[in-house]
């Protein structure tokens, strides 16, 4: 961190955040109409970042779709193939199911690219930093934050103003009163899934972007951060998965601000603690999903 | 009945729990246009009957028919799309969704987009309530609000067949009233209904027909004006007559 | 309802006794398998040898999954990291100090200078894990679902961080080297049969039943007196005590440690042992165990270069792929055979049922 200038914390806690956010509200959208926590939105990033990799002499907007259509299709595959014939069972049974799709197609990258990290410059241009108020800010941070927004902006208006994301709303408040109403249930599930596997993709190109390598164990980082943030949140919440991303962004800038060095390479553990403590005190998150029933 | 064909048929139908049978082959018929009501105490099977026949259980054996045609399983979300619209025990609306989103949802299968929002408009005329807190989230209304809400919510699929259960659960005699005076007044629009009730008297005061449900098989049907004095009423409702 | 109707009077003691002796059928089969196994081992050479050795030690760790994940029916993330806390647990007290010098210069001196021998320093590998988990199973416990499959998945990562963090404790990201590996054929296959029969003693008690009973119905279990969170957390403890153990096992019979080997990669491992071999029984976290062991190993085969005898060929698959096999085994296992080899009897339920005699009760049923 260096110098503690309050715009660059600023910036660095929003692009942190952001990302997280993002991730928070893939793993939201399935889970609140699925009740499914899918490991697999992990592999959803890596490949998304993949295709950016296998892509990197292309121009840019060929990569970006590219990387978009591969997440997407991933998604809809999992969907189809591994959840779907799962949809009536229990939620043990899902979570065991998402944690080995994701190990499958983890293993299966790892078999065909290989474990090595690789590096991937996707958006070169955006390395300069700019002065803002006296601070040094990378452009790239400030893509990525106004790429969240953007983002935010548009799963808003989808959910709140389009029929789908009423039905997605609908759904994940009461699935069964939902299809009784009429609601199909394939529609809003394969929704959700595309929806998770965009958010996935520009995740991973933006995460790439920022790191500039690529392995096959990017996106299971992200994703258990991502995990941390819905939970405190509210599972099933989309606005707390969103807050709770910038929330656990704020956190993990500040624990690396505040903690003493010896303790820094801790930092993780705490957040980790702070999701038992919030499943503990608070088991429906810090703002939880209006409709969700606590399921006996 | 008029001798013509009834809109619903439901032929020997049994559904079981586990070991438990909650229906031990009920018959039962609702002529078009037809209010009937199905009245039992607790435990008797009637909401089992409006499920099974909504579609959240599968029969064990019987058959369902509607409009002639039989009803065999497939997605839930085509029960509405039938023409049969479900109004489950316990008002449930979508609570956080606004009132306006849960009427729109209601209209989700139709069709004639701007006849349908005349249709939800009529709506917000007839209950004054739900157009001042149209914006809210409708977790909010109180519980009579919300059963007008979930009624109404199921009248804009433009249904054959209303099937309401226990409408009058947990609300104020008052709001019972209004309850009902609405679902009397479909009839005017030629709508067929089908109520359970466990509250006996607003059943039978409302219905054309009524069945006697207990543990599982009608003990007793008929006009619902003639059922009322009827000697072995008490008997085939407490289940003292096999 | 109807199969106690041919036996309406109340169990006669020779009746209680022979239950009990068909009951433990399923124990004594299960040893026997695992001491079969260690004896046709100890005819084969050094490294088909390592290769059982491994398999009993995963065993041993998925026993310590099966005793809380497969009574309670509650997802267990964190086994893998009770594993890796005994395994260090084991390695600090039973290292030479010579060699603490060198790894670990930095261990506080009472600890640097100590050294036990084995089988004390096994049996605390058992011990620490099991009072960590107590202390931390204590509020936890009460999480069903979701909840608690995130609650014990954060324990593991936990443990992950702080154990490649505590540098003068562990050695942090690296490797400690030197540990004895006294963990041949015998002792695998003693702890191996020990873990079975502690797992299979505690599912007979009070206490495994209404955890059972739990399992197939919280509400149920609740209404009739059952402290869920509390039988929860004997299973999770005890669990947690088998897991250490393995964790020791695992680390005197490798002879080096890294935290990087107590991650998610063996907790799917593990997982998917129990899962394809049936999570609801004792039996199918056993046959899981071997059966996972053996296809691992066909595929290790293959890797290598296979000759089918009389085939002019030599069949040969690309590194990597016994790990995509793996988890596509698993995916299949789960969509097409829920409830594992097994289908979460054991034996003596196996038998029962091949002998004609229909549905007799199970001991949850019993009980609720």
């Amino acid at each position: 961190m260096g110098n503690l200038n309050p715009i660059q914390i600023l910036v660095d806690t929003v692009s942190v955040g952001g990302l997280y956010a993002l991730t928070a509200l893939g793993l939201g959208l399935i889970f609140s109409v699925m009740r499914l926590a899918n490991f697999a939105h992990a592999e959803l990033v890596t490949c998304a970042a993949y295709a950016v990799f296998a892509l990197s002499g292309q121009p840019v907007a060929v990569a970006i779709v590219a990387s978009v259509g591969t997440a997407m299709v991933l998604a809809l595959a999992t969907e189809r193939l591994a959840f779907r014939p799962l949809r009536s069972a229990d939620q043990t049974t899902m979570l065991i199911a998402s944690f080995a799709v994701s190990m499958f197609i983890q293993k299966l990258l790892i078999f065909t690219v290989g474990s090595r990290p690789k590096p991937v410059d996707p958006l070169p241009i955006l390395a300069q930093p700019i002065a803002i108020a006296g601070a040094q800010v990378s452009l790239l941070k400030l893509a990525t934050i106004l790429a969240c927004i953007a983002c935010l902006g548009a799963l808003t208006y989808l959910l709140r103003r389009t029929s789908i994301g009423l039905h997605m709303r609908a759904a994940a408040e009461d699935f069964t009163m939902a299809q009784l109403v009429g609601v199909r249930a394939n529609s809003v599930i394969l929704a959700a899934f595309v929806l998770s596997g965009f958010l996935a993709a520009v995740v991973a190109l933006l995460f790439v972007a920022q790191t500039g390598f690529v392995h096959p164990r990017l996106g299971v980082q992200i994703v258990l951060v991502g995990f941390v943030a819905t939970v405190i949140g509210g599972l099933g919440s989309l606005p707390g998965a969103a807050a709770g991303g910038f929330l656990v962004g704020a956190l993990a800038t500040l624990l690396q601000a505040l903690l003493p060095a010896e303790l820094r390479p801790f930092r993780e553990a705490f957040l980790f603690l702070i999701v038992i403590l919030v499943l503990l005190f608070r088991p429906n998150g810090l703002w939880p999903a209006p409709g969700l029933k606590e399921r006996v | 009945m008029n001798g013509r064909a009834p809109l619903l048929s439901v032929r020997d139908l049994v559904v079981r729990y586990g070991a438990i049978t909650a229906l031990d082959g009920v018959s039962l018929e609702v002529g078009e246009g037809e209010i009937v009501a199905i009245i039992g105490p607790n435990g008797a099977g009637k909401s089992t009957l409006l499920s099974t026949v909504a579609g959240l259980r599968r029969p064990d054996a019987g058959g369902i028919s509607f409009a002639g045609t039989p009803i065999a399983g497939g997605a839930l979300e085509g029960t509405v799309r039938r023409g049969i619209a479900y109004v489950p025990e316990g008002r449930h609306v979508f609570a956080g969704l606004t009132v306006l989103e849960n009427l729109e949802l209601g209209a989700t299968v139709r069709r004639d987009r701007a006849e349908a929002r005349a249709h939800l408009e009529s709506f917000l005329d007839a209950f004054p309530i739900l157009r001042e807190r149209a914006g809210e989230a409708a977790g909010r209304l109180s519980g009579g609000e919300q059963q007008m809400l979930v009624i109404a919510r199921g009248l804009l699929s433009k249904p054959r067949l209303l099937m309401l259960d226990e409408p009058s659960l947990g609300l104020a005699p008052k709001i019972v009233d209004q309850v009902y005076e609405l679902v009397t007044s479909l009839r005017r629009d030629g709508l067929t209904v089908l109520v359970v009730e466990q509250n006996a008297g607003r059943a039978l005061a409302a219905a054309d027909r009524t069945y006697v449900l207990n543990a599982g098989r009608v003990r007793l049907q008929g006009r619902s004006a003639e059922l009322t004095g009827a000697p072995d009423f008490d008997a085939a409702y407490f289940g003292l007559k096999d | 309802m109807t199969a106690y109707a041919a036996a309406p009077h109340a169990i006669r003691p020779a009746e209680r006794l022979s239950e009990i002796w068909r009951r433990s059928a399923t124990l004594l089969v299960l040893i026997a398998a695992i001491a079969l196994l260690a004896l046709l081992a100890g005819q084969a050479d050094a490294v088909l040898q390592r290769r059982v050795i491994f398999c009993l030690v995963n065993l041993v760790a998925v026993v310590g999954l099966y005793i809380f994940m497969g009574n309670s029916g509650v997802l267990n993330f964190s086994v893998v990291g009770f594993m890796a806390i005994g395994a260090y647990t084991s390695a600090l007290l039973s290292m030479p100090a010579a060699m603490k010098g060198t790894f670990l210069p930095d261990l506080p001196l009472w600890l640097g200078a100590m050294q036990v021998p084995h089988m004390l320093a096994l049996l605390t590998a058992g011990v620490v894990p099991a009072l960590i988990a107590l202390l931390v199973g204590f509020p936890i416990m009460r999480l069903s679902g979701i909840g608690a499959a995130i609650a014990t998945l954060s324990l593991l990562f936990i443990a992950y961080i702080v154990l490649g963090n505590w540098d003068s404790l562990t050695g942090g990201q690296g490797s400690l080297m030197g540990l004895q590996t006294y963990v041949k054929l015998p002792v695998a296959a003693a702890v191996a049969g020990g873990a079975v029969a502690v797992a299979f003693w505690f599912q007979e008690t009070r206490w495994g039943i209404a955890l059972r009973a739990s399992r197939e119905d919280e509400v149920a279990a609740r209404a009739s007196g059952i402290r869920i969170p509390r039988v929860r957390l004997i299973a999770f403890v005890l669990g947690a005590f088998v897991a250490g153990v393995a964790g020791a096992l695992f680390a005197h019979f490798q002879g080096t440690l890294r935290v990087e080997n107590f991650y998610l990669d063996l907790t799917f491992l593990l997982m998917t042992m129990l899962v394809v071999g049936g999570s609801r029984s004792l039996t199918g976290a056993v046959a899981g165990t071997f059966a996972i062991s053996l296809v691992t190993e066909l595929l290790r085969q293959t890797e290598v270069g296979v000759t089918l005898p009389g085939a002019a060929v030599t069949l040969q698959t690309p590194a990597g792929l016994g790990d995509v096999a793996l988890a596509g085994v698993m995916l299949v296992i789960i969509l097409f055979r829920p409830n594992g080899i097994s289908g979460g009897r054991e034996i003596d339920e196996m038998w029962r049922r091949r002998a004609g005699r229909k549905h007799r009760k199970l001991p949850e049923e019993r009980n609720a």
